[in-house]
């Protein structure tokens, strides 16, 4: 059975589409509906109303991942929601005025729509991806009563240069023989049955692709590939940055920043010269650029957790502390978006592009002939000794600056391991990262409370001066004392998850990793 | 899922107009509603164009194990059902008293709909009979229309009388004026008297309008047809007042 473009919320629960006829592909009219349809039975249509539809999703698909598909729908009835689930076959619909795109699932209205959306979307804003606008005649089929007993919906695709149209006949509950006869009569006259287009709306482009690569293939070709494709989403995910969607643009936009600039680390020695002494400084610059507002970020998403830690104090005593977070955040993206706007952006990516455009061409010439598989052995061989020599250096005078050097040295081997994981061992390389990604956690926590800790005395400071409520200020002490705890907790994890990293059974398997394949 | 039914021993008190109103109100609020017309008379089936045939009558419904949900019929507006009524209904009290559970038969059968509806309309036949006492059993309050007259103190004490002798499961009672006209003094009277003394007197009165009246012709309930008159208006506040909270 072919497809229609039917959007699902225009198709009923239950309703048989009928399209044009194969023969001559004319638009369906109300008058060829009429028509086909015996006399005994009447048949009436509305005039036309507009009903424009907006898919709706995430940047990165959350909501097709989990198989639910969203649509803002107005037409002269109102504005409403329609959530279709893959899953349940009734779609839910809400009402709502003046919705206004991009949003939070928390500016949506209260309601079972937003119950089911909130866990998929969580702190990713819905935006819209497609628009289309159709032409809607409803109609009835009616009895000598004027009772109506199959409902029409006659409708047409007015952004469709080819004027598609389609029939849609509903049965009522109780007037199912009704409504079988009538497709029977419609199909007699030359409407094909249709089915509703799928429902999933094009797949995200923006990701990491996978590579397929041989270890002796030159180890410029793996780093050109992985950089291309973190500029592509730095790219795609500025515009999120701009225009302040959500938390999550600036911090997948720093993701890639960050990788391209370990990866630009790792691969000095595949390099040709110049190359790393110009552009490591070139991403630590942007990198540096987006800091303070994605410091910010998690701190006020953090806020909610941090108010249940309270114990004598209670939530609303953090609200000067949330509004001294918002200052400083409005502040710090003006600078962000200055840094973003600015000529040195605009011609570091676009030379960047250039340089990976001749990386791929011209200079390559010049590049080391070093295989990916020698790369790959030597950078995961040599941050694997790092961690471990730092890591047994840690006991428990070490100072807190001890650890977060080792972090950071984790990250290398992180990055590493996923950099050359086309060319490494499966099995040994996705343990090698659980373990990693243990002694990450605890590091991590421990950093972060470290972190957040001087940066709340910092908050405090100011806020005294400004003579802040004496109750935030305790407030924001409970804060301090929670993640007291939690970094103790963190430190006494440490011994355990760096000593299950460093066993000799993780030894044999970065052994595993380098030889690869 | 809220059980509804529109009561009276009498008959000619504005029953079926205020089911098939109240039914479409909830309906447009979004409520996924079902009136059943077990009044063989069949003025709801006949006010929503349907047809009153039920197909085995009221003896498949009630002992030979046919659903209601096969029974059911859309009417031409959203989310609001109709179970028809049959002429055969004339005969229920016979058919319930074959069954087990008798008292309780019409509460069984509706329970089956509790994943489809969330609100069911009963609009009850005027009679005292096991009909009758299964609407009590089924239902989770018992709207009464009240003619301002003389026996209309007489006419709800009975009710009252018979919903607490009834046992068991107890609906709560609500009733109002119907029909009432504020040009007679006997009217005024009455609603006076028993607005004052009767704590299940709702505030509402709905007058005799011919727009009610004019339902018969237009075969739609008021608020679809006429949603800014004085009856419509009537109908709303009558809803506010003893929608299922």
């Amino acid at each position: 059975m072919p497809r229609s473009s039917a959007p699902p919320y225009l198709v009923a629960d239950r309703a048989q589409l009928l399209g044009p006829p194969e023969t001559h592909g004319d638009p369906i009219t109300a008058e060829a509906v009429t028509a086909a349809l015996t006399d005994e039975l009447s048949v009436g249509f509305d005039p036309a109303s507009v009903v424009q539809g907006a898919a709706l999703d995430t940047f990165d698909r959350r909501l097709a991942a989990a198989g639910l598909f969203l649509y803002h729908v107005s037409d002269p009835a109102g504005q409403r929601l329609v959530l279709i689930s893959e899953k349940d076959g009734a779609p839910l619909t809400v009402p709502t005025v003046d919705a206004r795109w991009p949003a939070l699932v928390t500016a949506l209205p209260a309601g079972p729509v937003r119950d089911a959306l909130a866990p998929v979307a969580t702190i990713r804003a819905l935006m819209v991806l497609d628009e289309q606008t159709h032409r809607v005649r409803r109609g009835a089929l009616r009895d000598e009563d004027q009772k109506i007993l199959v409902r029409f919906e006659l409708v047409e695709q007015v952004t469709d240069a080819a004027a598609s149209t389609w029939l849609s006949v509903k049965p009522l509950r109780g007037y199912g023989n009704e409504a079988r006869n009538a497709v029977r009569l419609l199909t007699a006259a030359g409407l094909r049955p249709v089915q509703p287009a799928p429902v999933a709306p094009a797949p995200d482009e923006t990701g990491v692709r996978p590579l397929r690569i041989g270890r002796s293939a030159p180890a410029i070709t793996l780093l050109v590939a992985e950089w291309s494709a973190y500029l592509a989403a730095m790219r795609a995910n500025l515009p999120g940055v701009l225009d302040d969607v959500d938390t999550e643009f600036l911090h997948d936009v720093r993701v890639a920043v960050r990788r391209t600039r370990s990866t630009l680390k790792l691969g000095r020695p595949a390099l040709p010269e110049g190359v790393s002494e110009r552009w490591e400084p070139a991403f630590k610059w942007l990198g540096d650029l987006t800091t303070p507002v994605r410091d910010l970020d998690v701190y006020e998403l953090g806020l909610p957790e941090m108010a249940g830690w309270l114990v004598a104090a209670e939530a609303a005593d953090l609200r000067p502390f949330a509004d001294q977070l918002r200052r400083h955040r409005s502040a710090a993206r003006r600078s962000l978006v200055r840094g973003l706007r600015s000529a040195r952006f605009r011609t570091t990516l676009e030379d960047w592009a250039d340089t990976l455009a001749g990386l791929s061409g011209p200079a390559l010439a010049h590049a080391p002939k070093l295989a990916v598989g020698t790369l790959a052995n030597r950078s995961i061989g040599r941050a694997y000794r790092r961690v471990v020599r730092d890591g047994a250096a840690i006991g428990p005078g070490s100072p807190a600056e001890a650890l977060h050097s080792l972090r950071k040295r984790c990250k290398e081997l992180r990055y590493a391991l996923e950099l050359f994981a086309p060319v490494s061992d499966d099995t040994a390389g996705k343990r090698v990262v659980a373990d990693l990604k243990e002694l990450q956690n605890v590091l991590g926590r421990f950093q972060d409370s470290d972190v957040q800790q001087q940066t709340l005395y910092g908050f405090a400071e100011q806020m005294r001066a400004a003579h802040a409520p004496t109750r935030a200020l305790l407030a924001m002490g409970e804060l301090v004392a929670h993640l007291g705890v939690d970094q103790r907790r963190a430190r006494a994890d440490f011994d355990r998850a760096f000593a299950r990293f460093s066993r000799p059974a993780g030894r044999d398997r970065i052994r595993l990793v380098r030889v690869g394949r | 899922m809220k059980v509804l039914a529109m009561y009276n021993i009498k008959g000619g008190v504005g029953k079926t107009t205020t089911a098939v109103n109240l039914a479409y109100l909830a309906a447009r609020e979004g409520q996924r509603t079902l009136l059943w017309d077990l009044d063989p008379q069949a003025a709801a089936t006949f006010l929503f164009r349907v047809q009153p045939r039920v197909k085995g009558g009221s003896r498949a419904l009630l002992t030979r194990g046919r659903s209601l949900a096969a029974a059911l019929k859309a009417t031409d507006f959203e989310r609001l059902d109709l179970l028809p009524a049959d002429f055969s209904y004339r005969n229920m009290d016979l058919e319930l008293d074959d069954t087990k559970k008798r008292a309780r038969r019409l509460g069984q059968l509706i329970s089956t709909l509790s994943d489809d509806y969330d609100i069911v309309f009963l609009d009850c036949p005027p009679s005292i009979s096991l009909v009758s006492e299964n609407v009590m059993h089924a239902s989770d309050l018992l709207v009464v229309p009240l003619v301002p007259a003389t026996l209309s103190l007489r006419t709800l004490d009975q009710l009252t009388s018979f919903v607490a002798e009834a046992g068991g499961h107890q609906p709560q009672v609500k009733a109002f004026f119907s029909m009432a006209d504020r040009r007679k003094k006997l009217h005024r009277d009455v609603i006076a008297t028993l607005s004052r003394d009767h704590p299940h007197v709702a505030r509402t009165i709905v007058p005799a309008l011919s727009m009610i009246e004019q339902m018969g012709e237009r075969r739609a309930p008021v608020p679809a047809f006429a949603p800014r008159s004085r009856a419509a208006i009537c109908y709303e506040q009558l809803w506010a007042e003893v929608r299922p909270s």
